[in-house]
């Protein structure tokens, strides 16, 4: 999905479940939905948030500012984040 | 995701930024993402080039079922470094990153700029601490009972008999007790307790106080205030040539979680600090 036209929420959803599938080999038995938690529901741990910022950015071809979004997630108490906050980070980015 | 072979094994290293070069080595049961939760990593990346890796055993590097001395880890530091064409490095360790980054300036002096140890406790300086005490035991048993697990009071860095307590916990009881404690993926952890790791990280392995003391590359003992291991950082400082002392505010021993703004400030002023030996200008 190398474009730089706009994405919808629905669209960079299913594109977070193919990066999720293909590039983490996360896939769950319930898809992954935008309330979905990384941590929580996947349990996947802050090593896999680091990875998925390269899958993704090589998925758009293009840099993004991950590393803001991996600091803000270390200043949480619970340091989790919903695929929600990851279509926001995207839509704004992208 | 970038992974070198070293010794044998598969290291997942991540690398950014420009100039003299910075490597960072994180502790037992963590892996390098505390470089970015902290912002350590981009924020180093401004001056230097920065290289992080996950140690053996952690992360997505290799993990055999042996060799997690301070001095084989060590090792591994010492072959990525030649892998990655790194003649001489700052070497920015917490925790056990920070004896294994002592142990590769003793074995490679010439490889080594300078150190930032950020709150280690040694082996070999196991008397300077107050054994009935255990202090980094007694924080993290507090907040494993915060979490609602009664660890047994005998079982420090004894991972095996550590993961037999909490494995009858559900999913969520899991969750909640790697948050309160700060413990990676469960799978990783089960892989990591099937190795020697836990027993290998008690030994001194070589690595005494007489050759502590005759580290003198320039040095930074970087403590959490309110840290349990302040005595091996004061006697660091007593008896190392070159090494200096700095507290990180509302910290205990993880201060790179606790307070991230002010380990960061401690990590770049220091490394700021030192003049360069020679010109260097290399990006990654």
């Amino acid at each position: 999905m190398n474009t730089t036209a706009e994405h919808s929420e629905a669209e960079l959803l299913e594109a977070l479940r193919e990066i999720f599938r293909d590039g983490l080999g996360i896939d769950p038995i319930s898809p992954i939905e935008p309330e979905t938690r990384f941590f929580a529901d996947l349990g996947l741990a802050s090593i896999d948030a680091v990875v998925l910022g390269e899958v993704i950015q090589a998925h758009f071809a293009r840099p993004l500012p991950y590393e803001v979004l991996m600091a803000e997630i270390g200043g949480r108490a619970q340091r989790d984040i919903a695929v929600s906050e990851l279509i926001a980070f995207l839509k704004t980015h992208l | 995701m970038p992974r070198i072979q070293a010794n044998e094994l598969n290291f997942h290293i991540q690398q950014s930024g420009c100039g003299p070069d910075a490597v960072l080595i994180h502790g037992l049961t963590g892996d390098l993402s505390i470089w970015f939760l902290s912002r350590l990593m981009p924020v180093l990346s401004e001056t230097h080039r920065v290289t992080a890796y996950d140690l053996r055993g952690h992360g997505y590097s290799d993990a055999p079922a042996e060799g997690y001395t301070s001095s084989a880890q060590a090792g591994d530091l010492l072959a990525l470094l030649d892998v990655l064409g790194i003649e001489r490095a700052r070497l920015v360790g917490h925790s056990f990153g920070a004896v294994i980054a002592m142990h590769a300036a003793v074995l490679a002096p010439e490889r080594v700029e300078a150190l930032v140890l950020s709150d280690p406790y040694y082996p070999a300086l196991r008397h300077l601490e107050d054994m009935s005490r255990w202090g980094h035991w007694q924080n993290f048993r507090q907040e494993a009972l915060d979490a609602g697990v009664n660890l047994s009071v005998d079982s420090w860095y004894d991972l095996t008999t550590f993961f037999d307590q909490v494995k009858h916990l559900d999913e969520e009881g899991l969750l909640k007790f790697r948050q309160a404690v700060g413990l990676p993926g469960w799978k990783r952890v089960l892989r990591l307790a099937q190795t020697t790791c836990g027993e290998d990280a008690k030994q001194v392995d070589g690595l005494t106080a007489e050759l502590i003391h005759a580290v003198d590359c320039p040095t930074l003992a970087l403590y959490g205030e309110h840290s349990p291991f302040l005595s091996t950082g004061e006697y660091l400082v007593s008896r190392m040539p070159n090494c200096r002392s700095c507290l990180v505010p509302e910290a205990k021993h993880r201060a790179p979680e606790e307070n991230p703004e002010g380990f960061r400030i401690a990590v770049a002023d220091y490394l700021e600090s030192l003049q360069l030996a020679e010109p260097q200008g290399v990006c990654s």
